[in-house]
C-alpha cells in the first residue's frame, strides 16, 4: 500500500470530517435546547455556501470576508426561521418540528435551485489551487483554511459552552428544562441563542465546503443526513462525541473512496449508523439522550 | 395585616384541563404554611400554578400587591418567587459550582461571587462537593443544592415541594430547622411535606387540599388537632407518644 496516498486520503478526510462536525454539533445543540430535529439544518449550510460563492467575487476572492458574509447570512436566515416557525413550537413537539423543518428545507432548496439553477458552481478563492507540501503530501490552501477555521471555531465553542453564562445556559436548558425555569431562565431566549449559534456554525461550514466541493442545491441534504448519522454514532450527543464521530467518519469515507469503488463512500456513514443503532438502540431520540456539553 | 400572596378562586391545570379548582387563600409575610393532602390531591400543581409553570385557567393571584396570574415563571422569579420543584431539579452534568452559577443567572455579574460564597457558608456540604457533578450527589445533597440555587436570588416567597423527600430521618429535622431559619429572615415559605406532622410543628398555618379543592384552612395547631385530619394524614406519621397524647 502506498503510504503517501494513504496519508493524503487521511488529510482530505480530516478536513471533510471537521466540516461535518460543524454541522453535527449545531444539530445536536438544537435537539438539546429546543427538543426538536431541524431538517432545514442543511439548507442553512446551503445558504452559507451560496453566500460564500457570491460574496467571494465581490471581495476580490478574499477568503475571510467571504466567510464572514456566509456566517452572517446563515445567522439571519436562522433567526428568521426561529422567529417565524420554530418559536411557535412547544418543547419536544417532534411531529410538527419534523414536518415544518422538512417543508422549509424543501422550499429553501427549491428556491435556491430556481434562482441559481441546478448547475454546480465551481467556487474560486484567493488561494486558487495552490497548496502546501507537508512532508510527502500536498494539501490545498482552501482545505487548510477550512480545517483551521473549524478548529478555531471548536475551541471558541468549547469556551463559550463551558465558561460563559450564555453558553452554560444552553447546556442548562438541554439538561433540565424545569431546572432552567427554576433559576429564572427564559427557554425561548436561550433557544433563539442556540439557533443563532447553530446557524453560524452552518454558515461557516458552508463557507468552508464551498471551495472544496462543488456548490449545488442538494449540497445541504447530503451533508445533513450525514450529520444525523454522526450524532447517532456520537452516542450521547456530547459536543466531543459529535466532533469525534464526525472526524472519524470523514477519514473513513475518504479511505473507502480511495481504496474501493467510490459508490461505497456515501454508504459508509449510514452502514456505521445502522450498525450502531442495532448494537446500541438508545440512539438520538432516547429521552435525555442528547445532552450538550 | 400585610399579605404577600393572595389567591382568589384560582383554577389551574394541564393542557386546558383543570386540576386545581377555585382555590382561595392569603399568606402573611414571614410565615410558614404547609399544604396537606394525599397523593394526587394537587399540591404540586398548586405550587406550579403560583410559579406559573402550569396552565392558568381562571381566578387571580396577587403577589406583593400586584396581579401576576398572566406573568411567566421568569417574570414571577424576578418579582421574588422562588420554587424548588418536587424530585430532582438541577443540571446533572454540571458541577455544583456551575449549578450555583446558573442560580445566579438573572443577577448582575459582580454579585455572583459574594452570593455564592455566602451560600457556601450556609451549606458547607456544597463547598466540599463544589467540583462534583450534581448528578453524582446523593438525593439529599441534590435537594440542598437545588434549594441553594433558588435562594441565591433571595426570593421573598419560597415554594418548597417535598424538600425532605429521600432524606435520612436525621437530615429531615435539619430541613425543618432550615425552613424555620429562612422564615425568621423574613422569607414567606409554602411547603409540601411527606412528613406532615413535622411540617405542621414548624408551620403557622396549614391548608388541606382534596381533589384539587381547598378542603380546610386553619392554624397549624387547629389542623393538627382536627380529628379528620389526624385520621387521614397524620396517622402514619405519629410517633407512639403523639398517638396516646
Ligand atoms: N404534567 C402533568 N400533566 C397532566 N396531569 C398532571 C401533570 N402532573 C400532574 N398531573 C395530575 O394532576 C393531579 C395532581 O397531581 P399533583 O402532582 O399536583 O399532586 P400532588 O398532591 O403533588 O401529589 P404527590 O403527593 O403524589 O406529589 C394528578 O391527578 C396528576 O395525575
Ligand atoms: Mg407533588
Amino acid at each position: 500500500m502506498d503510504y503517501i496516498y494513504f496519508l493524503q486520503l487521511t488529510a482530505n478526510g480530516l478536513v471533510i470530517g471537521l466540516i461535518y462536525a460543524l454541522i453535527a454539533v449545531g444539530l445536536a445543540l438544537l435537539f438539546g435546547v429546543l427538543g426538536i430535529v431541524n431538517f432545514a439544518h442543511g439548507e442553512l449550510l446551503l445558504i452559507g455556501a451560496y453566500a460564500m460563492a457570491l460574496a467571494l467575487p465581490a471581495f476580490g476572492l478574499a477568503y475571510m470576508p467571504g466567510a464572514i458574509v456566509a456566517v452572517l447570512t446563515a445567522i439571519i436566515a436562522g433567526w428568521f426561521i426561529y422567529e417565524i416557525f420554530l418559536s411557535k413550537l412547544g418543547h419536544g413537539e417532534f411531529e410538527r418540528s419534523i414536518l415544518i423543518t422538512m417543508g422549509l428545507s424543501i422550499v429553501i432548496l427549491n428556491g435556491i435551485q430556481y434562482i441559481f439553477t441546478a448547475t454546480p458552481l465551481l467556487v474560486n478563492t484567493e488561494f486558487g489551487y495552490a497548496g502546501v507540501n507537508i512532508g510527502d503530501i500536498r494539501v490545498a490552501w482552501t482545505r487548510i483554511a477550512a480545517a483551521v477555521l473549524s478548529a478555531v471555531t471548536f475551541a471558541a465553542l468549547y469556551v463559550l459552552l463551558n465558561y460563559t453564562q450564555i453558553g452554560r445556559a444552553m447546556r442548562a436548558v438541554s439538561q433540565n428544562r424545569d431546572a432552567a425555569l427554576m433559576v429564572g431562565m427564559q427557554p425561548r431566549k436561550i433557544g433563539r441563542n442556540a439557533v443563532i449559534l447553530a446557524a453560524s456554525l452552518c454558515g461557516l461550514a458552508g463557507a468552508a465546503v464551498a471551495p472544496v466541493q462543488l456548490v449545488q442545491p442538494y449540497l445541504g441534504q447530503f451533508l445533513v443526513f450525514k450529520a444525523f448519522a454522526i450524532i447517532i454514532i456520537g452516542g450521547m450527543g456530547s459536543i466531543e462525541g459529535a466532533v469525534f464521530a464526525a472526524i472519524a467518519l470523514g477519514i473513513i469515507e475518504s479511505w473507502i473512496g480511495g481504496f474501493f469503488p467510490v459508490v461505497w463512500q456515501e454508504a459508509a456513514g449510514f452502514l456505521i449508523m445502522i450498525t450502531v443503532l442495532l448494537l446500541k438502540p438508545s440512539g438520538l431520540f432516547s429521552r435525555g439522550g442528547v445532552r450538550v456539553g | 395585616m400585610e399579605y404577600l400572596l393572595e389567591l382568589t378562586g384560582l383554577t389551574a391545570g394541564y393542557a386546558g384541563k383543570p386540576i386545581i379548582h377555585d382555590v382561595s387563600f392569603r399568606l402573611e409575610k414571614g410565615t410558614i404554611t404547609t399544604f396537606v393532602g394525599g397523593n394526587g390531591a394537587g399540591k404540586s400543581t398548586l405550587m406550579r400554578a403560583i410559579y406559573g409553570s402550569c396552565d392558568h385557567l381562571g381566578g387571580g393571584i396577587i403577589f406583593d400587591g400586584g396581579q401576576i396570574e398572566d406573568k411567566t415563571p421568569w417574570e414571577r422569579y424576578e418579582l421574588g418567587i422562588g420554587f424548588v420543584p418536587q424530585g430532582r431539579c438541577n443540571f446533572p452534568d454540571m458541577t455544583v459550582s456551575e449549578n450555583l452559577k446558573m442560580g445566579c443567572y438573572t443577577l448582575p455579574r459582580n454579585e455572583h461571587r459574594d452570593r455564592i460564597d455566602a451560600m457556601l457558608e450556609s451549606f458547607p456540604m456544597l463547598s466540599r462537593k463544589i467540583k462534583e457533578k450534581a448528578g453524582n450527589l446523593s438525593g439529599g445533597e441534590q435537594q440542598v443544592l437545588e434549594t441553594a440555587m433558588v435562594l441565591l436570588s433571595e426570593p421573598s416567597l419560597l415554594l418548597l415541594d417535598e424538600p425532605s423527600l429521600g432524606l435520612a430521618p436525621k437530615t429531615q429535622g435539619e430541613v425543618f430547622d432550615f425552613v424555620k431559619r429562612i422564615a425568621a429572615d423574613g422569607v414567606t415559605v409554602l411547603v409540601v411535606e411527606q412528613n406532615v406532622h413535622g411540617a405542621l410543628l414548624i408551620s403557622d398555618k396549614a391548608i388541606v387540599l382534596e381533589m384539587g379543592r381547598k378542603f380546610l384552612e386553619g392554624t397549624a395547631e387547629e389542623v393538627r388537632n382536627n380529628p379528620n385530619i389526624r385520621h387521614a394524614y397524620l396517622g402514619g406519621n405519629l410517633s407512639e407518644e403523639e398517638v396516646s397524647e
